[in-house]
């Protein structure tokens, strides 16, 4: 076999690449899969842990109710989103620039917290629920089905919008103008051409919105009570109250996964025979609307926007008020942060550690990956991309459980510290990493590296010296917002933290099973923070890339 | 003393053949030009000279210096991108020192070669410039100090002048073989337009589909196209079919639209058919009663349509046989030529190539 230029380089890192996520991905997994053909001793194949959980009422409906939410939360997000995509593309709105930059917030807010958020107001004992009892109103109940497809829609709207946006930004409007020529109304042209264009769009974003709720287990954990679900349930099999029963949560978690891949090859077959990019030079201009048009526009996407940022608002709020144990007074006081503060400073601290070297991690293993499969296309480097995107349809839940059961014990104990913890961020934030890195490797031309190593500069060293530089704002920008999302992740954390490596996440989820609702909101605010505030620093940064690091 | 022999490179990318089987050599400091139509593999074969494009076989060396297995890095060759490839990062100055850092030359060596090379460009002025303040003329200039200030065995450009507009071209491309001449370094230019080619080459190589149809002087290549696919694409050509009648002197007798013709002897027996090229510029339109030089041919032609274009009279006209003959007039004294006209035209039979059939 020949290799090309640069071939050291790009070997060194396709082979890391594939070495790092075959042992901290690949395996870890497969032993989940294993662990569900294995019975109870370890020892002996068997099909009975599928047969048990398959006859089970209650798991069956585990995989009927994810499935179910999923596709209902798709369908209404999707139905919420597209229209506002296309009213912030092409209808004259009032605010435009402040609905664009409010409604990126969702995406990096942890949805986890939104439903906390929700649980606090409208909950049982929410306080607007407490107020309209004391005013004796009657308030229904927000718990499972309606209120966890509420708070997708609220929280995974942008995946939509953003997309879609984009997509009806690059419609060229000379195809309007075309099919209106030959006849069609400005309604029929829009649905006949403008739409069918932009549907890829709207469908991949779709499909990010599907795999998020099914692996999603903060938002059910909160909200389901005893409705059971997929992910909560593969926790709750593995972690086991009474005894652990890794094979069944295996089966669980075969499940999960499978239902994720299966959604993402259908939706590859079905926007791989559609390529419909017409590549427009300038957006298309603005739809001329009547007033009472344009206030309705303007008003349903200030709706939909101030609602998905209301519950954190609420909380922040709150967590300045004073509680006796449950109960809410009206005072503001900083009591809760005291409390919290007293307790003891070290998730906030685990939290900040963990996240920043998560995010160093998944830029030094994702952006050279990213750069090797957008600018080396081999099947070697084709099967790094497969690899290196997988981690994106594994939920977490599966990925802690195939950690500690791999890394537990064996030739390599990784399990009750700080690294695994690290590890498993790193390896779910990667295809993250990867794809945005790529996405600005096509803004960049390739000649430009070749100019570096004509004039000498070898292919390694043209990358750290040339094309790092020139990916700098992206690579920052993914990596704050790697951040982010490290500082709010979950379904990982709760498997795999151990003793003194609570994170804030961690200490909001055991106040959801006591009684601590202020120290709850206290935590909750300061996650809020801890990702509002980073967001609003590199905003010109995203707006700079047109959001395709998100 | 970098001569570039190229044995026997062949590059394939699936179905289609980019490089066949190509061999040349190319001398020390020589300025060579790859010319061919779009997709004819020009910039194929250069990518592979600089290490860009792998060799599915074959050889190329620098001098005796073997180099199609060294990195691209290590090649010590000098190229110039299409879209100059500045660095947008870096200002003019750092551009250009690029090369020089990654070979490790002294920090005032480098000031001291940067300037004695912007000030080859006349951008003496422009260091601290960054490229986004410079305009297309400029930044090619920065590309050609930065190619040359590492002195590269071999100079490589590709089609460096084709995102200029037509007038800054002639007067880059005039540079451009001033500035190869008077450091006496070997150039290899690829381009499509034929009259680039043909206005800066020692030697041009005219591709088509990944092979090579001719290697030769503009002259030769102009003058004595070997195919008619060389004829044509050096400009416009009358490729007339016809056939040997027999010899006439020391010229061969050709009839090819109804017409005779007069040509050079070549080895072809009478009887059999021939392909042949005839320049309309070659052509002179011979006034009443006025008799041609001696030893040329006459014919005569019925003007079809004719172009006035200021410097040139273009005539398109019909042989006997209606076969269509083009006549390019150089500002002639007399008045453009009504349709319906007949002509009487006369012209060199030394101008009259016969290309190979292909
Ligand atoms: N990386 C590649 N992958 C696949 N095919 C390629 C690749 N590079 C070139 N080709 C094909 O090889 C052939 C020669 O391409 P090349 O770029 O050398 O042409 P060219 O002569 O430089 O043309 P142009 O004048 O348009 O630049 C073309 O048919 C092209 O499609
Ligand atoms: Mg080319």
């Amino acid at each position: 076999m020949k290799f090309g230029a640069g071939a050291g380089f790009r070997i060194t890192v396709t082979v890391f690449g594939l070495l790092f996520l075959g042992l901290f991905f690949l395996y870890p997994v497969l032993r989940v899969f294993s662990a569900s053909f294995l019975d109870s001793s370890g020892a002996q194949l068997t099909l009975h842990n599928y047969a048990k959980v398959l006859s089970s009422a209650f798991y069956l409906d585990s995989m009927v109710n994810s499935l179910w939410i999923g596709v209902l939360a798709t369908v209404a997000t999707t139905l919420v989103a597209a229209p506002m995509a296309f009213a912030l593309a092409r209808l004259p709105l009032a605010g435009k620039t402040a609905l664009m930059a409010l409604s990126i917030l969702p995406l990096v807010l942890p949805s986890f917290v939104g439903a906390y958020a929700l649980l606090l107001l409208f909950g049982r004992a929410g306080i607007v629920t407490s107020g309209l009892h004391a005013l004796g109103i009657p308030f229904g109940s927000i718990y499972g089905t309606p209120g966890i497809v509420l708070v997708y829609v609220l929280t995974l709207y942008p995946f939509v919008l953003l997309p879609a946006l984009a997509g009806f930004k690059a419609v060229d409007v000379s195809v309007e103008e075309a099919s209106q020529n030959l006849g069609a109304s400005r309604w029929r042209s829009l649905r006949t051409v403008t739409v069918p264009i932009v549907m890829p769009a709207i469908l991949s974003g779709a499909l990010l919105v599907f795999i998020d709720t099914l692996e999603n287990f903060g938002v059910p954990f909160v909200l389901a009570e005893d409705m059971p679900i997929l992910a909560v349930e593969a926790y709750k099999l593995f972690v086991g109250e009474t005894d652990t029963n890794p094979g069944s949560a295996g089966v669980l978690g075969v499940l999960l996964v499978a239902s994720t891949a299966a959604v993402v090859m259908i939706q590859r077959r079905y926007l791989g025979r559609r390529r419909f990019a017409t590549g427009a030079r300038r957006s298309p201009p603005l739809i001329p609307l009547s007033r009472g048009f344009r206030a309705l526009a303007t008003a349903y996407c200030w709706t939909l926007v101030l609602a998905s940022l209301v519950p954190f608002f609420a909380v922040i709020v709150i967590s300045f008020l004073e509680f006796r144990g449950p109960v809410l007074h009206w005072h503001v006081s900083l009591d809760n942060y005291v409390e919290l503060f007293e307790r003891s400073l070290r998730p906030l601290q685990n939290t900040l550690f963990l996240s920043t070297l998560a995010a160093l991690g998944a830029a030094l293993l994702g952006v050279p990956i990213g750069y090797v499969v957008t600018r080396a296309r081999t099947r070697i480097t084709a099967l790094l991309d497969i690899v290196a995107t997988m981690p994106f349809a594994v939920a977490g839940t599966v990925l802690g459980i195939g950690m500690i059961i791999t890394f537990n014990s064996g030739w390599l104990v990784l399990t009750g510290g700080w690294f695994i913890l690290v590890l498993a961020y790193v390896v779910r934030k990667v295809p993250f990493s990867v794809r945005t890195s790529s996405a600005i490797l096509h803004q960049i031309d390739p000649s430009l590296e070749e100019a570096s190593i004509n004039l000498g500069v070898s292919p390694a060293m043209t990358f750290l010296r040339l094309t790092v530089p020139l990916m700098l704002g992206g690579i920052v920008g993914g990596m704050v917002l790697t951040w982010v999302s490290a500082a709010s992740e979950l379904s990982s954390t709760v498997l795999l933290y151990s003793g003194q490596w609570q994170t804030l996440t961690v200490v909001m989820f055991q106040a959801l099973e006591s009684t601590g609702a202020g120290l709850a909101a206290a935590t909750a605010s300061l996650l809020i923070f801890f990702t509002v505030v980073p967001i609003a620093l590199i905003y010109r940064l995203l707006r700079r890339y047109e959001m395709s690091l998100l | 003393m970098t001569a570039v022999a190229i044995e026997g490179v062949s590059r394939a990318f699936g179905a289609v053949q980019a490089v066949a089987a190509i061999s040349l050599d190319i001398r020390d400091g020589e300025f060579f030009t790859l010319l061919g139509p779009s997709g004819c593999g020009k910039t194929t074969l250069l990518r592979m000279i600089a290490g860009f494009c792998e060799l599915d076989c074959g050889v190329i060396r620098f001098g005796d210096k073997r180099i199609d297995t060294l990195a691209a890095h290590r090649r010590n060759t000098g190229m110039v991108f299409q879209n100059y490839a500045i660095f947008p990062n870096l200002n003019v100055g750092a551009n250009v020192a690029y090369g020089l850092r990654a070979r490790k030359v002294a920090t005032a060596r480098i000031a001291e070669r940067v300037r004695s090379a912007l000030k080859l460009v006349h951008l003496e002025d422009y260091e601290a410039r960054w490229p986004h303040q410079l305009s297309g003329g400029q930044l090619q200039r920065v590309a050609i100090a930065r190619a040359l200030v590492i002195e590269p065995e071999v100079l490589l450009l590709d089609e460096p002048l084709s995102n200029l507009d037509a007038q800054l071209r002639v007067e880059m491309r005039g540079e451009i073989r001033q500035l190869q001449q008077s450091l006496g370094i070997t150039a290899i230019y690829v381009t499509h337009d034929q009259e680039e080619a043909l206005a800066i080459s020692d030697r041009i190589a005219v591709m088509r589909a990944g092979r090579l149809e001719q290697v030769g002087t503009p002259d030769s290549i102009y003058r004595n196209s070997a195919t008619p696919f060389v004829a044509q694409f050096m400009g416009i050509t009358n490729l007339l079919e016809g056939k040997v009648l027999g010899h006439e002197g020391a010229h061969l007798v050709v009839e090819a639209g109804a017409t005779r013709f007069r040509i050079e002897s070549v080895a072809i027996a009478p009887g059999e058919a021939i392909t042949f090229s005839l320049r309309p510029e070659a052509l002179r339109v011979l006034g009443a009663g006025e008799a041609p030089p001696p030893d040329w041919g006459v014919i005569e032609a019925q003007v079809a349509r004719a172009e006035f274009l200021g410097t040139l009279t273009r005539i398109e006209a019909h042989l006997p046989d209606a076969t269509m003959l083009r006549i390019a007039l150089l500002d002639q004294t007399i008045e453009t030529p009504a349709a319906g006209q007949t002509l009487s035209l006369c012209y060199d039979p030394r101008r009259v190539s016969v290309p190979e059939r292909s």
